[in-house]
């Protein structure tokens, strides 16, 4: 279960930047980038939600064949449908159905995630971690932080 | 008694399952209530801030579990089941739709969601478009939502309570009152009680104690009854399908308990229900940051295909046991849609099951329901108090009235709750259902818009969601739903009924939501500057420090002066 924990994974590798207080000169530039930049789903417009986007239609491409693709096969072609499955007795469209479709959508969101971790890595971002969080002007409080010891396993 | 009174009774009492007084499985429910209740007076809170969202420090597998908990409400552990029994390939479409729909969310909306920040459905509305009214909508909406997914969980409760207390009408009568309605309601007052006391915080500590024993209880109870009646041995999520060819074809046979068409529509549905639902929703804001939103949805998925993979099992089991014990399972008579609902409950007391273990997985039903309206009761009635209240109403609200109003509105939605459950004229799955056509219809729009199309404005949200509001009562009442047009038979048009079923009509009404809002936003003026950059900050791959909204960001930005407020 460790091994997809993100705390575990943050990448490390850019230059700790400075997240209490000020901010560097790289991340004013890449904020001044992004809050300029106009949000289209349908055209991308930085070379990151590019990349980003393109594991998204993908994802969901690849998605629609198997949340749709069996009961359709099934509307189309019933007879080579039904066939029983050798070894496991399924009817062929309800385990493609039943089994297929939720274990599809698993594996494309494990796919998906890891996608986009590699992606957060080649553009260098790093998630910040729960110590990092509270900026110095905040007092949210003790309480937070204290649940968060029991929280995270 | 009048005649109606007695039909209703025998409806809702389901053949074959044994309804008594059982103290062991009384013993089991009992310690469980006790220790929710326990662990909700440990984090009792009275600030609204821990009230809300936990204070937003929840972990990634802890916040999946959560996720996992409050989906696995009683329609996925008691309704889908019975569907699948009762409808066969169609009940398959509630498997997928509430599962794959997952995906969906995580791609498009949950990191986006995170870097929003903002508290509850109705306030990322409200704050998008800048509109109270649009805010206002989204709360009623939100409030709908988990009315109508609650009565499918008050169903459940009070069948599945049954099996454990038996008739506690014989014991204490109430006239007019049937067994499953004294049930129901002991049942919703325990769960309204609780929730009053504690907020958020202790609801999701709750949630995952409360997933540890449901998917326990259930997987649990589906081994030993596929071992106990022969059927299966170490996997029954894949040796059922052996079992298949010798049930009835209902069972399998592809188009027999719906159309095609009913079967995309529905499952088109649940997806972009899944989307759009509020207390799903709300657990994105509880994490650190947006790769653990990424994780989180993904361990979510995880969490809950181990009991959607295994339910279709327990539909088979509980098919083959009652056609072999109690009687033909389709055709008429056939297996009622009461016993459908407890139809894993009955699969374990049919296999011969030790009493304490069906209490057990009858326990997990309960628990189950118990999960989900926690949630749901949470997301309306922050709605009230936090958008329609705190922001319309009485902007110089106080924290204290804030919190006595979410408690006040708590206990008006679960009154509701009670009155229309009463006599629900549903199967639990498809009560639910109802919820998810709203949440897909009226909701996923405009955060998928909202997020993704930074020119979508006020106009166009507003439009949408009236426009959206309309689309789905139309087909609701048509079938008659909520008993209001013709006492309860609809108006019964075959056009609507076929192309617009109530619980698929997502399929038809989403697309036309999003054509409103899209043709609306764009004959009208653009959107603020400020509401522009709000959207393309969710998009930023920037990490955001954990205690600041998109909204901040953008302030700071333009005022260069740090929010006044939080």
């Amino acid at each position: 279960m460790n091994e997809t924990d993100p705390d575990e994974r943050s990448p490390d590798s850019a230059e700790r930047l400075e997240t209490d207080g000020g901010m560097t000169d790289v991340q004013r530039e890449q904020q001044v980038d992004y809050l300029d930049v106009e949000i289209n789903l349908l055209k991308p417009a930085t070379p990151f939600m590019r990349d980003h986007l393109r594991i998204i239609w993908i994802g969901f491409a690849i998605w629609t064949l198997t949340t749709f693709g069996p009961i359709t096969l099934t509307r189309i072609a019933p007879e080579l449908m039904t066939a029983t499955m050798p070894a496991i007795g399924f009817p062929l469209h309800y385990f493609l159905i039943a089994i297929g479709g939720p274990s599809s959508a698993l594996l494309l969101s494990v796919w998906y995630a890891r996608k986009r971790d590699q992606i957060d890595e080649k553009y260098g971002i790093a998630q910040m971690r729960t110590e990092e969080m509270e900026t110095p002007t905040e007092t949210t409080g003790e309480e937070v932080t204290a649940t968060d010891g029991g929280v995270d396993e | 008694m009048s005649l109606a009174v007695t039909v209703l009774q025998q409806e809702l009492l389901p053949e074959g399952l044994n309804i008594s007084f059982k103290l062991l499985p009384g013993i089991i429910v009992v310690t469980m209530m006790l220790s929710f209740l326990g662990v909700g007076y440990f984090y009792k809170v009275a600030d609204t801030e821990n009230m809300w969202v936990a204070g937003r420090s929840i972990g990634n597998v802890e916040n999946g579990m959560a996720i996992g908990a409050n989906w696995m409400s009683a329609a996925s552990y008691l309704g889908m089941a019975a569907l699948i029994a009762l409808s066969g390939v169609y009940g398959l479409a509630y498997v997928v739709g509430w599962t794959t729909g997952y995906f969906i969310l995580l791609i498009f909306l949950a990191a986006q969601m995170r870097r929003f920040g903002k508290y509850t459905a109705p306030d990322f509305v409200g704050d998008r478009f800048n509109s109270d009214a649009a805010r206002a909508l989204a709360a009623v909406t939100t409030f709908l939502i988990g009315f109508v997914y609650a009565l499918g969980q008050a169903r459940g409760m009070g069948l599945v309570g049954m099996y454990i207390l038996g008739d506690i009408t014989a014991v204490l009568p109430i006239p007019g009152v049937s067994a499953y309605q004294a049930m129901m309601i002991l049942f919703m007052v325990v769960t309204i009680g609780y929730l009053a006391l504690s907020g958020m915080l202790g609801a999701t500590k709750n949630m995952v104690l409360q997933f540890v024993i449901l998917i326990g209880a259930f997987l649990i109870g589906l081994l030993v009854t596929g071992w106990s009646a022969g059927f299966s041995t170490v996997l029954p999520q894949l040796e059922y399908g052996a079992l298949i060819s010798e049930l009835s074809a209902e069972f399998s046979a592809p188009f027999a308990g719906g159309s095609y068409y009913l079967w995309v529509a529905t499952c088109f549905s649940l997806v972009f229900g899944t989307c759009g639902l509020p207390h799903v929703l709300v657990r994105f804001y509880t994490v650190q940051n947006e790769r653990v939103a990424r994780w989180s949805c993904t361990w979510g998925l995880f969490f809950i295909c181990l009991l959607y993979l295994s339910a279709p099992a327990f539909a088979a089991f509980g098919t083959a046991l009652y056609g072999s014990e109690i009687g033909a399972v389709y055709g008429d008579p056939g297996m009622s849609s009461a016993a459908g609902d407890v139809i894993v409950v009955l699969a374990s007391q049919l296999a011969g099951l030790p009493t304490w273990l069906v209490g057990l997985v009858a326990a997990g039903g309960i628990a189950a329901a118990v999960a989900t309206v926690s949630g749901l009761f949470i997301a309306a009635s922050s709605a009230i108090s936090h958008d329609i209240y705190a922001n319309i109403i009485n902007e110089d609200a106080t924290q204290r009235q804030q919190v006595l109003v979410g408690r006040l509105s708590i206990v008006a939605i679960g009154l509701l709750t009670i009155v229309f459950a009463l006599d629900p004229q549903q199967p639990i799955a498809a009560l639910v259902g109802f919820a998810f056509s709203l949440a897909a219809i009226v909701l996923f729009p405009m955060f998928f818009l909202g997020l993704w199309w930074e020119n979508a404005n006020r106009q166009g949200a507003l439009a949408g969601m009236v426009s959206g509001l309309v689309l789905w009562f139309i087909p609701m009442l048509n079938e008659g739903n909520f008993g209001i047009i013709n006492g309860g038979d609809g108006w019964g048009i075959e056009i609507i009924a076929t192309w617009m079923p109530a619980v698929g009509s997502a399929l038809v009404a989403t697309p036309l939501v999003f054509l409103v809002v899209i043709v609306v936003s764009a004959v009208t003026d653009e959107p603020p500057v400020d509401t522009k950059m709000m959207v393309r900050q969710c998009h930023s791959p920037d990490p955001m420090p954990k205690d600041k909204t998109a909204a901040d960001v953008v302030a700071e930005k333009t005022d260069n002066v740090p929010p006044a407020d939080d």
